[in-house]
């Protein structure tokens, strides 16, 4: 369509889109290359060197680096299975169906910082409520201070927050399924078991890849949960790639390596996060 | 190996669904059980296979206890009025559903739904989406699926109502075909349907149904020459009988200042509140015929349905013909009054022109 004033029209779309996407992203780039301090605050240039730091002398990045991918994988993986289990339930007939549903969305009406204060609270190590309960067993594991379980404190903070959201997604789609083919797979012959296997599940598969990247997503960008609980530590054993650019950038205030590290971290999520769709897509629909 | 039902109901709202239905139903034939929508065929069919509990009443299979075992494991399969397949899956994925199922291996399952596609026509379709099918051709896939398992009850779900008219006629043919070439040896073959052309092709034991009550059971012959009751009259012939209330008097019957001399099955019924059924095939266009005025005339296919009317008395005529009438047009017509049956006021049969309850 020829039409001569639509640059005109589409100006307010598109000055709020360069705005706050495009401009930040080539800005993020031209900081990268700059070696903006807090004793040298300016865009000069240097060249590469904030990337040769980070990909030869910056062990501490990829290390949080990995210990995201870990985090995020294992707990999208437990909210997903979770609230899949979930939502079946109260898919199906059973009884305070209603209340159920309404029960399981409740972490996520919460405020996930506050939530966290109340997690950490309870996690204390001598003065919270889980130990209180685990010294009946004579155990008093060091939710916090101890470098392997304080990730795995993260995780079941991370699955209870973000559980629910999951099991929206994935109730509305169990709701949105054609009822014939259940009907179907009775009269052929399937047990229960079977039928989720083979009608169930592969039914819900687009859903369940659209849940699970939305979901990977989010997981990454994890930061107020490490934050508030741990700070990442003990020293940086449950440090995130966000948590440690937000140190660098805004604790420390070197801008152009924060920049350098932002920018890596994009392209390395965009890919990683392809790969990961294509993957699932291929193993749940078989395309 | 026997499906004996024992008085099923089944009311789940304050309408039975089914309302103390008895059967007996033998292996290797085909039962047709037929009535119109809302009479409880389905409900009938999904007991049958475990889709639903009745309230009360027993169904045994080969002796046992049919209700106390889960549907997975009845060995039951059943073809949809919709067609149902799975949508994820191609079309041999679909057809070798049930077989997976059960541990087969996997060069047999193969050639099994080689087999049953062939015996639908849809060799060559194997990697088609479903949704890339047309209705009859889902329609067909969902009939394979249900051969390929060699249940020994197949419930047939008024499989060709939501087909269009030349797909039905094809497909119809087809069934009677497969029907017919032994598949039903040891088969309880159950096809309920509204049609009562259906019902006469395929030519199985009818059952009629009606508010979830059996009316009559009986070879598809019977039904359609003794019908029992204006009931099943009525939903045994589509359009449904002509119900004219007449009097018969000195051998002749009267109704609407017309008066036709009465066959000998008809002239010893002397009571009031008689009705005489006549099918709409058996009144026809005549010169010398008594005067009817036309309310609407139908044309279907290559026949002409003609609704006529003369003071309360309203018949329909169907006519082997397209023939183009005007409303309140003015037409002749004679009545084949040897076929005709009596009904007494309470609707029981009195008299049918086949020998039914004659005299």
């Amino acid at each position: 369509m020829n039409f001569k004033h639509k640059y005109f029209f589409l100006f307010p779309g598109l000055f709020v889109l360069i705005g706050i996407l495009i401009f930040p992203i080539i800005f993020v780039v031209r900081l990268s290359l700059s070696g903006w301090n807090s004793y040298n605050p300016g865009l000069d240039y240097i060249g590469f060197e904030n990337y040769i730091r980070l990909f030869t002398d910056d062990p501490r990045f990829w290390e949080s680096f990995f210990r995201l991918s870990f985090l995020s994988v294992t707990t999208v993986i437990l909210q997903y299975v979770i609230g899949f289990a979930l939502a079946h339930m109260v898919w199906k007939d059973i009884k305070f169906k209603r209340f159920f549903r309404v029960l399981f969305l409740v972490p996520m009406m919460t405020t996930p910082v506050i939530m966290t204060v109340i997690w950490r609270t309870f996690f204390h190590e001598s003065l919270g409520p889980v130990n209180d309960l685990l010294s009946v067993f004579g155990v008093a594991p060091k939710w916090l201070t101890d470098p392997v379980i304080a990730k795995f404190t993260v995780i079941i903070v991370e699955v209870w927050q973000w559980t629910p959201f999951m099991f929206l997604l994935l109730l509305a789609g169990l709701l949105s399924l054609p009822k014939e083919p259940f009907l179907a797979a009775a009269i052929d012959g399937a047990s229960p078991v079977r039928k989720f296997i083979y009608v169930t599940f592969p039914l819900m598969a687009p859903i369940s890849i659209g849940a699970i990247i939305i979901r990977l997503i989010e997981a990454s960008k994890i930061m107020d949960t490490v934050y508030v609980l741990t700070s990442g530590g003990p020293g940086t054993s449950t440090e995130t790639s966000s948590f440690y650019i937000f140190i660098k950038g805004l604790r420390e205030f070197q801008m152009g390596y924060a920049a350098s590290m932002s920018f890596t971290y994009l392209i390395i999520m965009i890919i990683s996060l392809t790969i990961i769709a294509k993957v699932l897509t291929k193993v749940l629909l078989k395309e | 190996m026997d499906l004996v039902a024992n008085n099923l109901s089944y009311k789940p709202d304050d309408q039975y669904h089914l309302n103390e239905v008895s059967f007996n139903f033998k292996e290797g034939n085909l039962y047709t059980i037929l009535g119109r929508t809302l009479s409880g065929k389905t409900t009938l069919l999904k007991t049958i296979a475990g889709l639903l509990t009745p309230d009360s009443g027993e169904i045994e299979f080969d002796g046992k206890n049919f209700l106390k075992i889960p549907v997975w494991e009845r060995n039951v399969a059943m073809v949809y009025q919709q067609f149902i397949n799975y949508p994820h899956l191609n079309v041999f994925e679909n057809i070798a559903f049930p077989l997976k199922q059960r541990k087969i291996d996997q060069s047999i399952i193969k050639e099994k739904v080689m087999d049953a596609l062939k015996s639908v026509g849809l060799l060559g379709y194997e990697n088609r989406k479903i949704q890339e099918l047309s209705g009859g051709q889902q329609q067909r896939v969902s009939l394979a699926r249900s051969l390929v398992k060699n249940a020994k009850i197949l419930l047939l779900d008024e499989p060709l109502v939501n087909l269009d008219y030349k797909l039905r006629e094809q497909l119809r043919e087809e069934f009677k075909n497969l029907f017919s070439k032994g598949l039903a040896d040891e088969t309880i073959l159950i096809y309920s349907t509204t049609d009562p052309r259906e019902t006469m092709e395929l030519n199985g034991e009818v059952i009629v149904l009606d508010e979830g009550k059996v009316l009559q059971v009986g070879p598809a012959k019977e039904i359609f020459e003794n019908p029992n009751s204006l009931k099943v009259a009525e939903i045994s012939n589509d359009p449904p009988m002509n119900i004219i209330e007449a009097k018969i008097l000195d051998n002749h019957i009267r109704f609407e200042g017309i008066d036709v001399e009465a066959p000998q099955h008809l002239s010893k019924l002397t009571e009031d509140g008689l009705k005489i059924g006549l099918r709409s095939s058996d009144i026809e266009l005549g010169e010398n015929g008594h005067e009817f005025e036309v309310e609407l005339a139908e044309i279907s296919g290559s026949e002409t349905l003609l609704h006529l009317k003369r003071g309360d008395t309203k018949i329909i005529v169907s006519i082997e013909e397209v023939l183009n009438f005007k409303i309140h047009d003015k037409v002749k017509i004679n009545f084949k009054i040897g076929r005709a049956y009596a009904f007494h006021a309470d609707g029981k049969l009195a008299s049918s022109p086949f020998g039914g309850l004659n005299g």
